[in-house]
């Protein structure tokens, strides 16, 4: 589809890209394009104005801060995300969710950035950065401000982003960078969205941290599941934990599964990311 | 808006919108005609081009956006010693039968190559999970990827 004119913008730094922004209020950000421009070929979005981020060298990379904490810029793409040597230890579980999205092509050109401000419900992100303790990096005009994974996702493809906002970083938090991270993933077809999938970190003390994709409209987590993970790892406790997200879990019906056949899931996909995180115990994720 | 594309190593200028994808514009305004449109949404591969040394997906990149980048579609990368090795490959192993994947196919395989050219069966798997084929089973086609892998290895072994 041809939409003309239209304005493609191309700024060199997030400020100048935050300028545009609020001077074109109708104007879509584009990095990867992997959904964006799906949608425009689908009809779903026709944005006369393009601000492209793709050439902002702050917004792109990872890299470690002085505290250990991990940054991962806006426009990284899932293919370096997917091979990073810094998201070790529990932080493995965004590399392992990275390297499921889609397919090898995509994950050439899709970013972290638009992937978690899309906020499909089945993908895979959302589950990994919640299960890390990841927060989100939002910057305006007006300034920057950083707001936790769990407080970020909050709807149906919905997000805690204001008019005039946008994605500048993901942070993953350094007590991560020891134990394991895993993300299991289920879904009709290789590189489709998650049917349902599970995000868990285990420190070596034994402190884990769960998350649930595809199941409602945003991750699942839930303290109490933690804890019940935290305290045990026999089937009992993963039976208890499950219950718990269970109960929290909103899904849909749709093409990729009933309501039903999701909740079903998530004792089992559970269950196998407890098992890959004991087996895991004392080597080297 | 008037861009400049670097397609196999020849600049053309070319009048795009902002929702023209790259696959559009070589296809309709360039005579490229090897990159297929399948789904347009990014799933079948179809459209499988180079950029700087990437497959990517032409119908998910806009025209717009790809202005400096290298672009190298089947045609150009034709020329090359490593395609020459793959097409004969496709043909000795049966890894085609409609085509209509076969460009993209080529073209995710060869980037593959360029990278690793002792690929495992899974790492082609893997390279080539974006490319789908509704005739072949993809048996024949990561057959055909690995033969072409090993003949290129070969040679260079003769020097």
């Amino acid at each position: 589809m041809t939409i003309e004119p239209g304005l493609f913008l191309q700024p060199k730094s997030a400020d100048e890209a935050l300028h545009m922004l609020f001077a074109n209020e109708d104007a879509k950000l584009i990095s990867g394009g992997a959904t964006l421009v799906a949608m425009m070929n689908a009809g779903v979005s026709e944005p006369t104005t393009l601000i492209s981020l793709a050439a902002i060298p702050e917004m792109n990379g990872i890299s470690s801060e002085t505290d250990g904490t991990i940054r991962i810029g806006a426009t990284t793409r899932h293919r370096e995300t997917a091979g990073s040597p810094l998201l070790k230890g529990g932080l493995f579980v965004v590399r392992s969710a990275a390297s499921q999205i889609a397919n090898a092509t995509v994950r050439n050109m899709g970013t972290i950035g638009g992937s978690i401000s899309f906020a499909d419900p089945g993908l895979d992100y959302p589950p990994a950065l919640v299960a890390a303790d990841a927060s989100v990096e939002i910057a305006s005009i007006r300034g920057r401000r950083r707001i936790s994974a769990r407080e970020f996702f909050t709807d149906w493809y919905t997000v805690a982003l204001e008019p005039g906002e946008m994605v500048v970083s993901v942070y993953l938090p350094g007590h991560w960078l020891t134990g394991h991270g895993f993300y299991i993933k289920h879904a009709r077809v290789s590189g489709d969205y998650a049917t349902v999938s599970v995000a868990l970190c285990r420190q070596e003390d034994g402190a884990v941290s769960v998350a649930v994709g595809g199941c409602g409209p945003k991750p699942i987590a839930n303290s109490a599941a933690n804890a019940e993970l935290t305290a045990s790892l026999d089937d009992a406790a993963i039976k208890r934990a499950s219950d718990i997200l269970r109960d929290q879990s909103d899904p849909l019906d749709d093409v990729r599964g009933t309501a039903s056949y999701r909740r079903s899931l998530i004792t089992g996909l559970l269950r196998r990311a407890v098992r890959q995180a004991e087996k895991s115990v004392g080597s080297e994720s | 808006m008037s861009v400049e594309l670097l397609i196999n190593g020849k600049a053309f200028n070319v009048d795009a919108g902002i929702g023209d994808t790259l696959l559009s514009v070589l296809r309709e305004k360039l005579d490229f005609k090897s990159a297929k449109r399948g789904c347009n949404q990014g799933v079948c591969g179809a459209c499988t081009v180079s950029v700087d040394g990437w497959p990517m997906r032409g119908c998910l990149s806009l025209a717009v956006g790809c202005a400096g980048k290298d672009i190298r579609t089947l045609e150009g990368l034709s020329a090359t010693r490593r395609m020459q090795f793959l097409q004969e490959a496709f043909v000795n192993f049966g890894a085609f039968q409609c085509g209509f994947c076969t460009p993209g196919m080529l073209v995710a395989a060869d980037a593959l190559l360029a990278r690793e050219l002792n690929p495992s069966h899974e790492d082609v798997k893997v390279a080539m999970s974006g490319n789908l084929c509704r005739c072949t089973g993809y048996l024949p086609i990561v057959a055909a990827v690995r033969n072409a892998a090993e003949r290129i290895r070969k040679e260079a072994a003769r020097g």
